[in-house]
């Protein structure tokens, strides 16, 4: 039992005693010691961002000395305004877990030892220099997450980019959003959406794209029903490859076959064209058109190399390009009736209903993902439905900051904080502010995150440290990947707050100290940057992770880059890292005015946010009468041409099911946190494989049998689920990630897409057998 | 109610609760003839204090809800009482005061949970009288709420509860005790403490008053006033 | 590891007396209220036959009228 706890039960008890003497004696006094000592004087409540998935939901935290004992929604939250999921209402349990790691630990002999936490940080920063000196600088590795604070982040860039001088920074954003910003960049040349959560309460139609949001973002799911139940009007359309609770709530639910919503978006654009429904106003002002390589691959060879060469084209040529794809020739591929695309094209079609579109890991988890993101830009460009209120085309994110860490810090091998390695000017500003020679800095970008465990599996890196996340259960084609971590001479440091697959693979593991244990921030979805205060004290020798990597730099000699101090070091940092994004287009809200709200969406101009980016009437960086895509070269926004492509791996005869992997609402991510909230383990306490019902009568499977699920790569056996509370169509199964003892990755494959490397964990082939 | 301080003592705890209970009857000897703890008054200084700023309005700050459910609801549910629920248990679904109740029996895949929930009654299927929800607005019921399938843990955990507010704080003999928990997401007092599907301790005795909050207002800062 | 919080009450007279005595105990802390003639106990014993020795000792105390219960925690 944690002294804190004892603490916290002794003041209780003493509380306790003084509620019942108050009760016999009115006027009892016992002096100075009661307004000091009794943690109730009440609950404390202070705001910070939900820990878990990238809504970004406002929680007011209620603290009695020094113990979270509370949540509730922060009604001036403009993301949640009080409202919370199950996850978020339970979120302070996952600090109490028994099991918290408390000590540094430091492997001996092959067995994991306690040792004093200066001693551990002592080992990382030698390790890290003997293997800089014996194999290069290249050698060594850091491998971060969306759940990153931002400080974290930027502390890790700093450190490896600016001071080491190796590009080996990756976070597992690369596995969630990657697709999602090439996306981005590739239509519009910026990163991140145009729009806002107001364009729930805004928008006619909803269509999410390959996401069951009522699982994923219950919050703004809910947000979306209660405009659905205020307007009456408002339609809800899920297109998606199985039906989930999100179908079940939708006003229609279109099933199509995987990998063919690129067929699907293109003839949706066949549609609107041949109806007319284009806003020529908009696209003759606004839209140019493009077309990139084809038959790129899927990377599942070591050393995959791509690079898109673009081509600038004619509307003809995209209308002509478009030919292959009429709702007949697209209704045989996909298995969605020619009718429900017009439907669909219809709706997008409109001038008098506002669309907007949601989308995640359907569109991002892709070996085509870049084109898919594209594909449904173009439709909102073709219709001129973007960038206004209700009118959106918008990326979610599943991690809390993603956007705040990995995308905008950029904590990717090719990105600095502001720009990409490549570029001099981006150098030179990078070398500037963090006060190293600009020579330090590689421009050649190394590794993407699937090629990083590759090359640990080579050799060619030798020292891996891991920050706020779980890839011996996340990464595809997981058992390569773990053999290779294992190998002689690999050194793995894993920064942790509790034991997990990849804790047990480590070679030095540092306790850390989490979200309300330190400040931090984090940024959301929607462009919005969320700061919270230390309200608890972490357990043990806990450490906070920048504070890890501040430690780390500077006894490899950083002192001068890393010289913040321990009571002020968030905030410096913040100050430091915001004069990279100091223009209109990504100016960010100063520490004071972060401090006292609940979020705040950037640009931050004049004081003001900007909800609608390129839309002059919101956006001061937009020069234009109505709308200006300032993020491309020639100030517009780029119509792709993408055609359909297959699979990487597609069933056959052999392996004739499509695996798709996911997660389920009491669960986030790979469970390390929420399996230790009681009440979200006991309602979900085991994966399991979801069967449709007619497979299942076919092969014999009843509910809760067991299943051999079977692929190329790998195979689990795991309890089937039927009718349950997804149901996949005949011909596919689907598995959440979640549980640690049902290692779905085994299974899965690591093709990705070429332009955003982020892995397709929705499509690969298994078969089936009974256990 | 001498009782209930017994009950929020067992709710701190989390094992070894009839060894407790033990101990207790064993203090109980030592502490004769004097035995302590009437919960009925008491200077509510210590209790909750929630620094709660203006509210957003999409919430029931004015308690409208109170009114709307008082017109639809029948005299005969407004009368209606019942035994079965304890404090207790009541408490005994949420992890601290205001967390969203687990489900506490079998859900159908495709149930409609308003059904039951938003109107209350009799359920011949659980033998029970259903309680209402106090925001029947919220229709994805299983955002927040969600059915337990097992009994274990994952690991264990050093969770501490919270103590509830105890009951009976009025501040005067016989004046109407403030509200001592949060608004938000229960500011429909129906809900809870009218009718056979509230909690026996918390119900009120003069149900056909709508105006709940004529007389009993939320306490929100725990201090006194100071010029 | 059990923690206990009372009230208690003494003899007449006793409260000092009362203050001192529990205050020689181990796992004892003791808070006196400065008005009245009742004094917070919180016990914090670390094992079952710990708390067992402790209540016997209390059972003793001459300068104790009587103890009542205001909190209870018996967890490991």
């Amino acid at each position: 039992m944690s002294i804190t706890r004892r603490a916290f039960i002794k003041s209780m008890a003493i509380h306790s005693a003084v509620v019942a003497a108050s009760a016999m004696f009115p006027d009892i006094s016992f002096g100075a010691w009661k307004e000091k000592d009794i943690p109730s004087g009440g609950i404390h409540w202070n705001k910070a961002p939900c820990r878990f998935c990238g809504t970004g939901c406002g929680l007011l935290i209620g603290v009695s000395g020094d113990r979270a004992v509370a949540v509730k929604g922060d009604p001036n939250c403009s993301v949640n305004k009080g409202l919370c999921c199950v996850k978020g209402y339970h979120s302070i349990q996952i600090l109490y877990g028994k099991d918290r790691v408390r000590k540094a630990l430091v492997r001996k002999n092959g067995k994991m030892v306690e040792v004093p936490l200066t001693e551990a940080l002592d080992l990382v920063a030698e390790k890290m220099q003997e293997t800089i000196k014996s194999h290069g600088k290249d050698a060594v590795s850091m491998y971060g997450s969306g759940q990153w604070t931002i400080p974290d982040g930027y502390a890790a860039s700093k450190l490896f980019k600016g001071c080491i001088g190796t590009n080996n920074v990756e976070a597992n954003a690369r596995l969630c959003m990657a697709s999602a910003v090439t996306g981005f960049l590739t239509s519009f040349g910026l990163d991140e959406p145009m729009g806002c959560y107001e364009d729930i309460d805004n928008a006619d139609v909803f269509i999410t794209w390959g996401n069951n949001m009522a699982e994923m973002h219950p919050v703004l799911f809910s947000r979306m029903l209660a405009n659905r139940k205020s307007k009456g009007h408002v339609k809800i359309i899920d297109f998606a490859t199985r039906t989930s609770r999100s179908s079940q709530a939708a006003d229609k639910s279109i099933l199509f076959k995987p990998q063919t919503d690129l067929a699907v978006a293109n003839a949706i654009c066949y549609e609107i064209i041949r109806n007319n429904w284009v806003n020529w106003d908009f696209v003759n002002k606004h839209v140019s058109f493009h077309k990139g390589k084809t038959n790129i691959g899927y990377g599942t060879e070591d050393h995959f190399k791509f690079k898109d060469k673009p081509e600038t084209v004619d509307f003809n040529q995209y209308k002509a390009f478009l030919k292959d794809y009429t709702p007949e020739l697209v209704e045989k591929m996909s298995g969605v009736s020619a009718k429900d695309i017009k439907y669909m094209a219809s709706l997008y079609g409109n001038p008098d209903k506002k669309v907007t579109s949601f989308w995640t890991m359907g569109m991002n988890q892709h070996t085509r993902g870049t084109w898919i993101n594209n594909l449904v830009y173009n439709i909102h460009l073709l219709v001129g439905k973007i960038s206004t209120p209700g009118n959106s085309p918008f990326s979610l994110t599943g991690q809390p900051s993603a956007c705040g860490t990995v995308r905008e810090v950029g904590t990717l091998t090719h990105k600095l904080p502001h720009g990409v390695v490549m570029k001099e000017k981006a150098r030179k500003m990078a070398a500037e502010i963090w006060q190293v020679p600009v020579e330090n800095i590689d421009p050649k970008p190394t590794y993407h995150t699937v090629e990083m465990f590759r090359a640990l599996d080579r050799g060619d890196i030798m020292f891996m440290w891991i920050q706020v996340t779980n890839p011996m259960v996340t990464m595809p084609n997981l058992k390569r990947y773990r053999d290779g971590s294992l190998k002689g001479g690999r050194f793995i440091v894993v920064s942790e707050i509790y034991p997990t697959p990849t804790y047990d693979i480590a070679d030095v593991v540092l306790p850390s100290a989490m979200w309300i244990e330190r400040e931090g921030f984090f940024g959301n979805s929607e462009r919005r940057t969320q700061h919270w205060d230390q309200m608890v004290p972490p357990p043990g020798d806990a450490m906070c992770n920048t504070w890890q990597l501040i430690e780390v730099a500077r006894r490899m000699g950083y002192n001068k880059q890393f010289s913040w101090s321990r009571e002020t070091y968030i905030q410096d940092i913040w100050n430091e890292y915001t004069r990279f994004h100091d223009n209109p287009k990504h100016r960010m809200a100063p520490y004071t005015v972060l401090k006292e709200r609940s979020g705040v969406q950037w640009p931050f101009v004049d004081g003001m946010e900007t909800r609608w980016r390129y839309n002059a009437e919101y956006d001061p960086a937009a020069k234009s009468e109505d709308f200006h895509f300032y993020g491309k070269p020639d100030n517009r926004a780029w119509i792709w041409l993408r055609p359909y492509e297959p699979a990487a791996e597609s069933p056959d005869s052999e392996y004739p099911f499509w695996l798709n992997t996911g997660r389920v609402l009491e669960h986030w991510h790979t469970g390390s946190m929420t399996r230790r909230v009681p009440i979200l383990h006991r309602a979900v306490p085991e994966a399991y494989v979801e069967i449709n019902p007619d497979d299942a009568a076919q092969m014999g499977i009843t509910n809760g049998s067991k299943v051999k699920i079977i692929s190329r790569r790998g195979s689990i056996v795991m309890k089937a689920s039927i009718n349950g509370r997804g149901n996949p169509p005949k011909g596919m199964v689907f598995v959440p990630f979640f549980d640690e003892s049902y290692l779905i990755n085994e299974v899965t494959l690591d093709a990705f897409c070429p332009i955003s490397k982020q892995p397709d964990y929705k499509k690969c082939a298994v078969r089936l057998e009974r256990a | 109610m001498r009782g209930e301080i017994g009950e929020s003592v067992m709710e701190m705890s989390d094992q070894k609760i009839g060894k407790l209970f033990l101990i207790f009857a064993g203090i109980c000897v030592i502490a004769l003839p004097f035995v302590v703890l009437s919960a009925l008054s008491y200077e509510p200084k210590e209790i909750e204090a929630a620094q709660m700023e203006a509210q957003n309005r999409d919430f029931d700050q004015n308690g409208n809800a109170v009114f709307e459910n008082y017109d639809q609801i029948s005299k005969d549910y407004l009368a209606g009482t019942s035994t079965e629920r304890t404090l207790n248990e009541y408490y005994s679904r949420r992890q601290y005061l205001g967390s969203p109740p687990y489900i506490p029996h079998k859900v159908e895949t495709k149930i409609e949970c308003l059904a039951c929930h938003a109107k209350g009654g009799w359920t011949q299927e659980l033998k029970r009288n259903t309680p209402l929800t106090p925001h029947p607005e919220q229709i994805y019921c299983m955002q927040c709420h969600v059915e337990m399938t097992a009994d274990s843990l994952f690991v264990a955990n050093n969770w501490v509860r919270f103590p509830p507010p105890r009951l009976g704080k009025s501040h005067l003999p016989g004046a109407p005790p403030p509200i001592p928990h949060d608004l938000q997401m229960r500011g429909n007092c129906i809900a809870c403490h009218v009718g056979p599907g509230a909690v026996t301790s918390i119900r009120v005795e003069h149900a056909s008053r709508g105006n709940c909050r004529q007389c009993h207002v939320p306490e929100l800062a725990t201090g006194l006033f100071r010029r | 590891m059990p923690v206990f919080s009372y009230l208690a009450y003494p003899v007449k007279g006793a409260k000092k007396k009362l203050l001192n005595d529990l205050s020689a105990l181990d796992h004892c802390e003791v808070m006196p209220a400065k008005n009245k003639e009742v004094l917070i106990l919180v016990t914090d014993t670390p094992n079952e036959k710990k708390e067992e020795e402790l209540q016997n000792k209390l059972k003793e105390l001459k300068s104790l009228q009587s103890l009542g219960m205001t909190f209870g925690h018996g967890d490991v």
